[in-house]
């Protein structure tokens, strides 16, 4: 996967601790320990970082992280250098 | 402005969807100093919340089943202002087993839970912060609540919680009325905040209020009911004190569907 989904990989590793090892675009957020609070920050860390918002409720219907990353991608995110 | 020079002290902000939030928005357009809270790991949503504010409040920790955190926050509170004009309570939690059916089957320890969290707290919340009401004359502390006084489909334990915060209401009000301090709650309808989607069945509190409220009801708007909660943490309502308003569209005046 490209840029964005790389962002989200180092989003993940560093601001909510998930091993590196385990995350791969097929990975959904419940095998990755992640709950619907950690979600909402993700989206709120996610908008901050690439500059698109995500609603509470596409934050809800995101299952893998493959999805949160064509979401993202569909919005328009830039990763700045 | 409505609440110029007011300093408050703002529970509840989570999501940019609580009610706390507009809550917080709305006193800081009308020239409130405030200061929120956050708890546990939500506490870093908070934060993330508070900076998007007009004018990005900090965020202090409290776990109000804690004594501890109350009266740290009251001594920073104390620290920061020397006084405090008013607080919001917009605090409630229930294990899922009191929740949203088995009514009848919830643990002891889950409904004691429920409220201690929900209830008791508002209780702990005035006796921690009396003394710092009781300094600029007596204030105005204001709980959300949502109405009580009959049963709703899933609301279970939470409702019953909620009726204790109905009842805590009038005690704290006779015991913090002899300092000048009001204490009231606002009855909200049903809005589309964490709180409301951790409810199963919050479908149907929707679809009642689109047949029942005489005014209508936005179930994504929760500014007519931040409006309310200033109104009363305002210098507007000074002899109301231990009352329920009830910011619903008109729903709990209504004995029947209107469409």
């Amino acid at each position: 996967m490209g840029p964005v989904y790389d962002r989200v990989k180092e989003l993940l590793v560093d601001k909510f601790g998930v091993p590196a090892d385990e995350i791969s675009p097929e990975a959904t957020f419940d095998d990755l320990d992640l709950d619907s609070l950690d979600l909402v920050e993700f989206a709120l860390a996610a908008e901050e970082d690439l500059g698109v918002r995500i609603s509470d409720e596409e934050a809800e219907e995101l299952e893998t992280l493959g999805d949160a990353v064509s979401l993202l991608e569909a919005k328009g995110a830039k990763v700045s250098a | 402005m409505l609440l110029d020079g007011k300093r408050l002290l703002i529970t509840g902000v989570l999501t940019g969807a609580s009610i706390a939030h507009a809550v917080a928005r709305t006193a800081q357009e009308e020239g409130a100093d405030i200061v929120l809270t956050g708890f546990g790991r939500a506490k870093a949503i908070t934060e993330r919340i508070a900076g998007r504010l007009p004018n990005p409040p900090d965020v202090l920790e409290l776990d109000v089943t804690v004594p501890e955190h109350l009266d740290g926050v009251a001594d920073e509170l104390a620290q920061r202002w020397g006084r405090l004009d008013g607080f919001v309570h917009a605090i409630g939690f229930a294990p899922p087993s009191a929740l949203g059916g088995g009514f009848l089957e919830a643990p002891w320890e889950d409904v004691a839970t429920a409220l201690h969290v929900s209830t008791y707290s508002f209780a702990a919340m005035g006796r921690a912060f009396a003394p710092l009401l009781a300094k600029t004359g007596g204030g105005s502390v204001v709980g959300l609540d949502f109405d009580a006084s009959v049963a709703w489909p899933a609301y279970d334990w939470m409702g019953v919680a909620k009726a204790g915060l109905e009842s805590t209401c009038r005690y704290l009000a006779r015991d913090l009325g002899a300092q000048g301090t009001r204490v009231n709650l606002v009855a909200a309808g049903p809005l589309k905040t964490m709180a409301a989607k951790s409810i199963p069945g919050f479908a149907d509190f929707d679809a009642a209020w689109a047949r029942r409220a005489p005014l209508g009801w936005d179930v994504n708007d929760s500014e007519p009911v931040a409006r309310t909660v200033c109104a009363l943490l305002s210098d507007w309502m000074p002899a109301v004190t231990g009352e329920i308003v009830h910011a619903d569209g008109g729903v709990h005046a209504m004995g029947a569907d209107l469409r």
